[in-house]
């Protein structure tokens, strides 16, 4: 059988997008641990944080 | 033969040293009796991880020649457990996790040395949440062994991480045990099983030979059944080490001569704790203990903690450290045998934390320390709920959010992360009950402040009996 150039664009499109339309939905635990990290970090963008402040180096108060 | 009757599960450390001294049973003696309970009553609570029987008993009749030749060690022939991230020789060291289920350590841990050589006799493994339940686990199942079940109601909980830890000494199967905390860990199973716990300073105790989960936050304390049994251990195990980055190089010696007189010692707590965030059901137990403690004659001083997000805090930097040490785990896709989904997609996540967001938190972490060293200046010990409620249902997600609106004050709630990120030390003390099950009460110093909480909850448990409560079994 022959087949055209037409024809394998086509054949190749359409194996280009399987993976798109074969990549497994996220799940449930993984969206939530996502947001939790997304919602920590929200939390942290509420201090204020003078350009000095250093990180902890010591681990006790 | 001597018979070794059923008080002697649930003697304290100074009663059975006296006893063994007396002769009035050998080493090896209780030493099987421990080892036959453990093993026929600790998995029923899903408790053990390991039984260390032929070592134990190897070490008992070392022990019952030194006795016999009146050559005496603090903690000679006190039978004992280790959550099982606590290297020991003669087994697997699982970290509850399927996916460390065969790894052995040639090496005993440091703070199993220390207890060898103070003549303490390792019967076991202690069961745990996998990996202490970094990543941040959904429900109590999260462990190779199963859940902790508690002792006081086999259809509740035992709290974790270190839950075998806090089952094996609430039932009587080791006079104490070593747990490990980096929020919680130590208080919670503490508080759920009825027993005394202790998260010492950062820094106090090696971590030489016990599973990292975060460097900066991670400690080793005890669980004990009374706070001067968690004196006797915490002398022994705590000092300085070369080969744990995080030692401090200090000892501890328990010497509560030394402690200032209650009306010196100032107490601040926020009675929205004990009567708007804790669950209704705990109120009248927590009244009650408030009452014992005011009582002592402590100056009582109510306070709030500073407002930060103490829980966002911690999350990332423990995320930042915790996918950095198991990265190899994850990426090698071995974590999806973890038993916990929520866990596994936790880890997993860790991975995409920026190295911003975790300096950002650790620079935060240092505005707490300040903030944690000037609430010191006005109070000496904070007074807290241990946890807001009893042991919740073993089937229940732990994930539940709070019922009803928050209270006005924030009072000292998130003192559990709060601590951690400073390092302080706590105790937690049984203090009561609420809906049958055990209730805890926790004093939280400044660093170094071990022998004064210790001494405040030596003179809460001479006021009360709750440390002396036996659960059914």
């Amino acid at each position: 059988m022959a087949i055209t150039r037409r024809d394998l664009a086509g054949i190749l499109a359409a194996t280009a997008a399987l993976p798109a339309l074969a990549a497994p939905q996220e799940s449930e635990e993984t969206i939530s641990a996502e947001n939790a990290l997304r919602a920590n970090a929200r939390e942290l963008d509420e201090i204020p944080l003078p350009m000095d402040t250093e990180p902890a180096f010591q681990f006790k108060a | 033969m001597a018979t070794v009757g059923d008080d002697v599960f649930y003697a304290g450390i100074a009663e059975l040293t006296k006893r063994l001294r007396a002769r009035e049973f050998s080493a090896l003696e209780l030493t099987r009796a421990f080892c036959d309970r453990f093993e026929r009553l600790g998995p029923g609570y899903n408790a053990i991880a390991l039984s260390l029987r032929e070592r134990a008993i190897r070490k008992a009749r070392d022990a019952d020649d030194e006795l016999k030749r009146e050559r005496y060690r603090p903690l000679q022939a006190i039978p004992y457990g280790v959550k099982d991230l606590v290297a020991a020789t003669g087994g697997p060291t699982t970290w509850g996790a399927r996916p460390y289920a065969g790894q052995v350590f040639d090496e005993d841990a440091r703070v199993v040395q220390k207890i060898d050589k103070a003549g303490g006799i390792l019967i076991g493994k202690l069961a745990m949440v996998e990996l202490a339940g970094g990543g941040g686990y959904r429900y109590p199942s999260a462990s190779l062994t199963g859940p902790g079940l508690n002792p006081w109601d086999r259809t509740r909980w035992s709290g974790g991480s270190s839950s075998g830890s806090g089952i094996a000494t609430a039932l009587g199967l080791v006079t104490f045990a070593l747990g490990s905390e980096t929020s919680g860990s130590i208080l919670t199973p503490s508080a759920f099983c009825g027993i005394t716990g202790l998260r010492p300073t950062y820094g106090l105790v090696s971590r030489r030979g016990c599973m990292a989960l975060s460097w900066t936050l991670d400690k080793i304390g005890p669980m004990c059944r009374s706070a001067e049994d968690c004196a006797l251990v915490l002398e022994t195990i705590s000092g300085g080490d070369s080969e744990d980055r995080g030692s401090a190089g200090k000892g501890f010696y328990y010497s509560p001569q030394y402690t200032p007189k209650p009306q010196q010692v100032t107490v601040g707590y926020a009675p929205a704790d004990f009567e708007e965030w804790a669950e209704p059901s705990t109120h009248a137990g927590f009244q009650s203990a408030l009452g014992v403690v005011k009582g002592l004659g402590f100056q009582m001083k109510e306070i709030e903690l500073p407002d930060f997000p103490y829980g966002a805090i911690l999350s990332t930097v423990l995320n930042g450290e915790m996918g950095a040490i198991f990265e190899k785990l994850i990426r090698s896709g071995r974590v999806d045998e973890l038993a916990d989904k929520r866990q596994v997609a936790g880890m997993k996540a860790s991975l995409e934390l920026p190295a911003s967001e975790y300096l950002k938190a650790m620079r935060v972490r240092a505005r707490v320390q300040e903030a944690i060293r000037h609430l010191f200046l006005d109070v000496d010990v904070l007074l807290a709920p241990s946890r807001l409620g009893p042991a919740p249902k073993v089937s229940e997600p732990l994930d539940r959010a709070r019922e009803g609106p928050p209270p006005k004050s924030r009072g000292l709630n998130g003192i559990i992360p709060a601590g951690n990120l400073a390092g302080l030390p706590a105790i937690s003390l049984p203090c009561g009950f609420a809906d049958q099950m055990p209730i805890g009460l926790s004093f939280i110093g400044r660093p170094w402040y071990e022998t004064q909480l210790i001494a405040m909850g030596s003179a809460f448990q001479s006021q009360t009996d709750w440390h002396r409560r036996r659960p059914p079994a």
